[in-house]
């Protein structure tokens, strides 16, 4: 279904009137929500018969939370300016977040780059080439002192993303560093991404076997409920399912499928639901349909609450509300005429603010094309700002509640969203679906379908396949560079550390590391006093991973140097 | 090119199997000039359902024997789509603890039309891969037993994987094992059920008839596909198996037979494809072929009589 | 009966990169198209790739690079392909890339650069029109 007139570039400039007075009569091609449902012309109050406002919405700040987990939502405190950082080496991207926090920026926020989400060592053969491409790499506890350095580690608040198992290790050297620098943990703030089990669908299977995630996940769940109880262990990332090509209802339903691996496993290991469960936070996209996007996020609550109180018993007030960061998309951006990005991302952080966000990241504009700029991402958090300050969406608590046509998508995007935990239920359950690889094939399939959407022009997008120009020569705000000599000197200064440590401390650190492993102990303890021992990212990973039966190197290409 | 397939170098082998499985340029000639340096490797034939862990099967094969100090062949056939005649080739992705071996080599193939699974242009491809110096030659293959081209008739050793609770063992033994398979694995017997299917399966088996001497085709039962080695099962036992079946097959000279079947299939099949060639050739030359189609379709005639016609008129003059 | 020779992809992402929605996606449309695709999956060498598109001979090797490695892996590729004089191959890479990037890599040897948003007939039409018969 093509659009009824969709001029190109070359025909405009050619001065084609034609084009331009069948441009004037233009209707759009498809009335669908971008997840496919077709919606109507208008909707109005027959298309709510029977509503019940106490039931099904409430006001914000109460049971089902629909409208939003607050009462006064962006009156008690705006959504958190959180842009992700991750560049180089530590000392790079210290810097950064430096310049972002004195440029308005109001949560910390780094990225483990794809070396240290698969649990290597900067030195390690695998890693060498690639360390510091698309994040930090934090290979020691030194790693992360450079990179927290002269921070104040008791009054800000760190998102860390480490998805992988790697998680257990990032959360050992962030708090060995803060132990290190006086601090109780327990007033620490911030988030941990920790969700191994969605990152086998990012491509760090070997990093992460499935018992292994669900362990280590657990882990540090459990110890942070224990000791940190400002801090959220875990934002199941159904950012990155969406980003496969899924829609929105399975991006609901797929991600809390996964959080309930986590939950189940907490609950098995003791723990009460509402121990732990105010402290689950979730990781949303947030794509270019405005309306849709909302009515997920809204959905998404209502059913979060439910679940909580009717699977799972839950009693405190706090376990019940959907806790969220958004990442606006990073497939609905694309290369062809760069700048357009801006208002795609605009539109997306537009959507996670009317669904009642608590944390945002915006991409950059040169997301599809390199890490962003100091420009590109300093455009990124202007873009938050300009929403916060200028248009006012902050004002009123869950501004589309009531909206006939919001309310009822959001009816529906729970409806499809249940479908598809049916699916998955009689599928055998979330684990058997990843084990018998259905999961994948979801992804798959709806991943040809997208981009056959775009190949027959049933989806339009802008400068892809209408209105589309020759490929531009450059990037407008400059390409970032990563810097060679960074990654080489990181690679040097690991080898020094491994030279010069002391290797006794070590080996009794390492020691009990297996054996709280083998004795089915919480193994973030044992992490940490390995990496105050100067341990690192792949010796602490790697011996967990023998315990459990799995070779020490995720790659497979180096041994263990412990020998007990 | 032949003469550095002969030497076993990888390139030489890789444009000889294009070339035939293309039937491209002299690919007839080519065959003449293999032919006589092929008939000694082991050929194992190895099939079941997708998703059944034929793949990881293969790939454990391979390494136990390269431990024997054998080189490996390894042709994994996936089927071509019939609407675009495309193919998505993706079972090197589980063979790749082999991709750097230089005494391993693994070509994929795509089924191209051939209902089987197996185009003829295998037998090529087999003895292409002989030449170049492999003691054994693996086909992986989907699907079994259903057509003449298939892997019964390529492979001394039959391999038929099967997994528990998937209704395998039963269509299995509907269709009859013992016709199928040398060796029947049951693969992922870690599942539910897998005690069953065992059950079902030797059940299967002692109910047929065997005469004296006769191979009787054995149950191996295997896991994998395990993210750890010690969950590893039965990969020894199934090369033991092999390795029996093979010796069978050449102190009881069965070995024989299994070959002289092998080139009767190849012969009836190329004869088939050469003849249909030059039938409908001569009959369009002479404008006949439209003419008896024509009145097939109008009812005055019908394919068997059509047949017996060009046949005694071209082929068997004076019967 | 001969056919037309068919067109033989290998399609591989290359080093940690576990980005692979692209590649998948591609290998299925040119399938779809009527080539025949080796998927190689993730974690590939240089010396990994280039042994299986000798052992498949294949007419196009596709890189798919989505975490910045390009401008390291490419020369890599290239430097192994000339080691084993295979050379004559269709050398296209695919993912996410800052268009500075791609004249270098044409420069390295790529014969053709598909960005993100690339059209799927784009792709197809360019390996018809290249590959040598």
């Amino acid at each position: 279904m093509k659009q009824t007139h969709a001029p190109t570039a070359e025909t405009t400039s050619q001065g084609d009137w034609d084009d331009y007075i069948k441009a004037y009569y233009e209707k759009p091609a498809s009335f669908k929500s971008w997840s496919g449902y077709d919606l109507k012309e208008i909707y109005t109050p027959e298309d709510r018969p029977g509503e019940n406002y106490k039931k099904n919405s409430a006001d914000a700040g109460t049971y089902p939370y629909t409208r939003g987990i607050h009462a006064n939502m962006f009156r008690g405190r705006l959504w958190t300016k959180r842009e992700v950082v991750g560049i180089g080496s530590p000392a790079d991207t210290h810097a950064r977040l430096k310049y972002l926090s004195q440029q308005g920026g109001s949560g910390l926020n780094t990225i483990a780059d794809v070396t240290y989400e698969m649990g290597l060592d900067a030195d390690h053969p695998w890693a060498i080439d690639e360390v510091g491409l698309t994040g930090v790499n934090i290979t020691s506890i030194k790693d992360m002192e450079t990179l927290t350095k002269d921070i104040p580690l008791d009054k800000v608040s760190w998102s860390l993303i480490t998805a992988s198992t790697a998680a257990s290790v990032t959360m050992a050297q962030y708090v060995a560093v803060a132990q290190d620098a006086g601090y109780d943990v327990g007033i620490l703030r911030g988030s941990i991404q920790n969700d191994p089990i969605h990152f086998r669908y990012c491509g760090f299977r070997p990093a992460c076997p499935l018992d292994l995630s669900i362990k280590l996940g657990s882990d540090v769940m459990e110890y942070c409920t224990r000791n940190m109880p400002k801090w959220y262990y875990t934002t199941v990332n159904m950012y990155d399912l969406r980003e496969q090509g899924i829609t929105a209802p399975q991006e609901v339903a797929f991600g809390f499928g996964i959080a309930m691996c986590y939950i189940d496993e907490l609950i098995r290991r003791g723990l009460d639901i509402d121990e732990f469960a105010p402290r689950f936070t979730f990781y949303v996209s947030c794509h270019v349909d405005i309306f849709e996007e909302v009515a997920k996020i809204r959905a998404a609550r209502r059913m979060w609450a439910r679940l909580m109180k009717e699977k799972y018993g839950a009693k405190n007030p706090r376990s019940m509300q959907f806790r969220f960061a958004v990442h606006t998309a990073g497939c609905s951006l694309v290369p062809q005429q760069p700048y357009n990005n801006m208002i795609r991302i605009a539109y997306e952080a537009l959507a996670a603010v009317l669904g009642g966000v608590q944390s945002l990241h915006c991409c950059s504009y040169d997301e599809p094309m390199c890490l962003p700029t100091e420009k590109a991402h300093l455009q990124a958090l202007r873009t938050q700002q300009i929403l916060a300050y200028e248009t006012g969406v902050t004002n009123v608590a869950d501004p589309l509640g009531g909206s006939y046509y919001v309310e009822s998508l959001t009816d529906k995007i729970e409806e499809e969203s249940l479908k598809v935990m049916n699916q998955v239920e009689e599928v055998g359950g979330m684990e058997e679906a990843i084990r018998t690889e259905w999961l994948d094939r979801q992804f798959e399939s709806e991943a040809v379908k997208r981009q056959k959407e775009l190949d027959k022009g049933e989806k339009l997008m802008v400068g892809v396949n209408v209105f589309t120009t020759e490929q531009e020569k450059t990037t407008p705000l400059g390409v970032q560079k990563i810097s060679s000599s960074s990654a080489k000197q990181q690679v040097a200064e690991v080898k020094e550390l491994k030279r010069t440590r002391d290797m006794d401390r070590l080996n009794d650190a390492i020691k009990r590391l297996q054996d709280d492993a083998n004795d089915g102990k919480n193994l973030i303890p044992a992490m940490i006093e390995a990496t105050k021992a100067l341990g690192t990212t792949g010796e602490l990973l790697g011996t967990v991973r023998e315990v459990f039966g799995y070779p020490y190197d995720p790659m497979e290409s180096i041994e263990s140097p412990f020998n007990f | 090119m032949v003469k550095r397939l002969l030497a076993g170098d990888r390139r030489s082998a890789a444009r000889l199997i294009t070339l035939v499985e293309n039937e491209m340029d002299d690919h007839h000639k080519v065959m003449s000039l293999v032919y006589p340096h092929t008939g000694q490797a082991m050929i194992l034939g190895i099939t079941g359902a997708g998703g059944a862990g034929k793949s990881t099967l293969t790939d454990h094969l391979i390494g136990k024997f390269r431990e024997q100090g054998k080189k490996v062949g390894v042709v994994v056939v996936d089927p071509s789509s019939p609407f675009s005649g495309g193919a998505f080739l993706g079972d090197r992705i589980r063979l790749q603890s082999h991709s750097q071996d230089d005494g391993v080599y693994i070509r994929s193939m795509a089924s191209r039309g051939y209902l089987g699974g197996l185009s003829r242009a295998t037998y090529d491809v087999i003895r292409i891969m002989e030449a170049m110096g492999n003691e054994v030659v693996i086909v992986e293959t989907l699907g079994a037993g259903q057509d003449e081209i298939d892997i019964i008739h390529i492979a001394h050793t039959c391999l038929l994987i099967v997994t528990p609770g998937m209704g395998d063992d039963i269509q299995a033994m509907k269709a009859g094992i013992m016709e199928i398979a040398d060796i029947i694995v049951l693969n992922k017997a870690d599942l539910d059920g897998a005690n069953t299917s065992l059950r079902h399966l030797q059940g299967a088996l002692t109910a047929g008839s065997f005469e004296e001497g006769e191979w009787m085709p054995c149950v191996v039962s295997t896991v994998s596909a395990a993210n750890k080695p010690e969950d590893l099962q039965g990969i020894d036992e199934l090369a033991s198996a092999i390795a029996e079946h093979q010796t069978y097959l050449r102190k009881t000279r069965a070995i024989d037979r299994v070959k002289y079947n092998r080139v009767e299939q190849e012969l009836g099949l190329i004869f088939k494809d050469e003849l249909q060639k030059i039938i409908f050739k001569g009959l369009k030359g002479t404008g006949k072929k439209r003419e008896y189609i024509e009145s097939i379709i109008e009812q005055r005639n019908d394919p068997y009589s059509v047949v017996e016609e060009v046949l005694n008129t071209y082929l068997l003059p004076g019967e | 009966m001969a056919e037309k020779k068919k067109i033989k992809v290998l399609v591989t992402k290359v080093g940690l990169d576990g980005h692979d929605r692209g590649a998948k996606v591609v290998s299925s449309l040119l399938k779809e198209a009527g080539m025949e695709v080796i998927y190689l999956g993730m974690f590939q060498r240089p010396e990994s790739i280039v042994r299986a598109a000798i052992d498949e001979d294949v007419d196009v090797i596709g890189l798919s690079y989505l975490s910045g490695e390009h401008l390291i892996f490419t020369p890599k590729v290239v430097d192994e392909m000339k080691k084993n004089n295979f050379v004559d191959v269709l050398l296209i890479a695919g993912g996410t890339f800052p268009a500075e990037d791609i004249p270098i890599m044409e420069e390295m040897g790529i014969d053709k650069v598909f960005r993100a948003g690339s059209l799927t007939e784009s792709i197809v039409d360019y390996i018809n029109d290249h590959v040598e018969e």
